[in-house]
């Protein structure tokens, strides 16, 4: 049987100090992690007043498998920094959809862009081959909605 | 001159010391040049080009954007039009396709209508679950 302050006494071994050793190999850890999950911004962003979707779905796709078509309000239209004559979309995306077919188009229009402009733009994409379009959206809530 | 002899002071090891404030600089950077992948939207895919397909038209129901938001419904096979406000949208498209589970819900969009109409509708039927698609631009 054990009994109460039979003399063995325990030694308190921790220190009271915080552990700077390992802090490098912590940080380190952390350095790693963010250094390969950056990707560095590549392109500029256009001016749009965005759309706003209850449906939007969050489109798993790696970052290089992306194109964005951006579609200015005044009906300018950018594709990787560049200004794009709408007749010469398709152009512009058939080499790029050559290169990567499992190439998504992400159309980030301007909530007030006249949907001709954007029913040309998805017909030049047609004419390129890729179908694969996404209308960029931003998440909506509900309660937002009802004060729509 | 009397000869001075100096002493070795250098230390043949890394200095670890500073090793953390060195990883925490470049942890930094990184943490506030980060943009983690953030692609959202409402994803269809287009027909092939050539693709033209025959559809009976009582599996279709029109839903045409108006330019001042309204969206008018057409039955495929019937002329009776009716306006709606969008956010019925799904209502309509949910029970419709409860009865006709082939049904092809086209969004046909008037070319001066904004471009939020459009995906306000869109959003409407892709919450009714419609898995049948079509976008069009409204042909006067």
């Amino acid at each position: 049987m054990a009994i109460k302050d039979s003399g063995f006494k325990k030694k308190s071994g921790a220190g009271s100090g915080i552990p700077t050793s390992s802090m490098a190999d912590i940080a380190f850890l952390l350095l790693v992690f963010f250094m390969v999950t950056t990707v560095f911004r590549k392109e500029r962003k256009r001016n749009i007043e965005w759309t706003s979707a209850e449906a939007t779905e969050k489109i798993d796709e790696k970052r290089k498998n992306i194109l964005h078509v951006w579609i200015e309000r005044a009906g300018a239209v950018w594709i990787n920094d560049a200004q794009v004559p709408f007749e010469e979309i398709s152009e512009v995306v058939r080499p790029l959809y050559a290169e990567n077919r499992e190439l998504v188009i992400a159309l980030r229009g301007d909530s007030d862009v006249p949907y001709a402009q954007i029913n040309t733009i998805t017909e030049e994409l047609q004419e390129a081959g890729a179908v694969r379009v996404t209308f960029a959206t931003r998440l909506e809530q509900r309660a937002m909605r009802a004060r729509r | 001159m009397a000869i001075m002899k100096r002493k070795q002071k250098v230390s043949d090891e890394i200095p670890t010391a500073s090793m953390a404030d060195i990883a925490f600089l470049l942890l930094v950077f990184f943490l506030t040049t980060t943009v983690f992948n953030e692609e959202r939207g409402l994803p269809i895919v287009l027909p092939e080009q050539s693709e033209e397909q025959d559809v009976s038209p009582k599996n279709l129901i029109f839903f045409i954007v108006q330019p001042d938001g309204r969206v008018v419904v057409r039955r495929g096979e019937s002329e009776q039009e009716q306006t709606i406000a969008y956010n019925q949208v799904a209502n309509i498209l949910r029970q419709e396709i409860a009865s006709n589970s082939n049904l092809i819900a086209a969004i046909q969009t008037h070319p001066d209508a904004p471009y939020r109409h459009m995906v306000n509708t869109l959003d409407e039927v892709k919450l009714s679950g419609a898995e049948r698609i079509s976008l069009q631009e409204l042909e006067n």
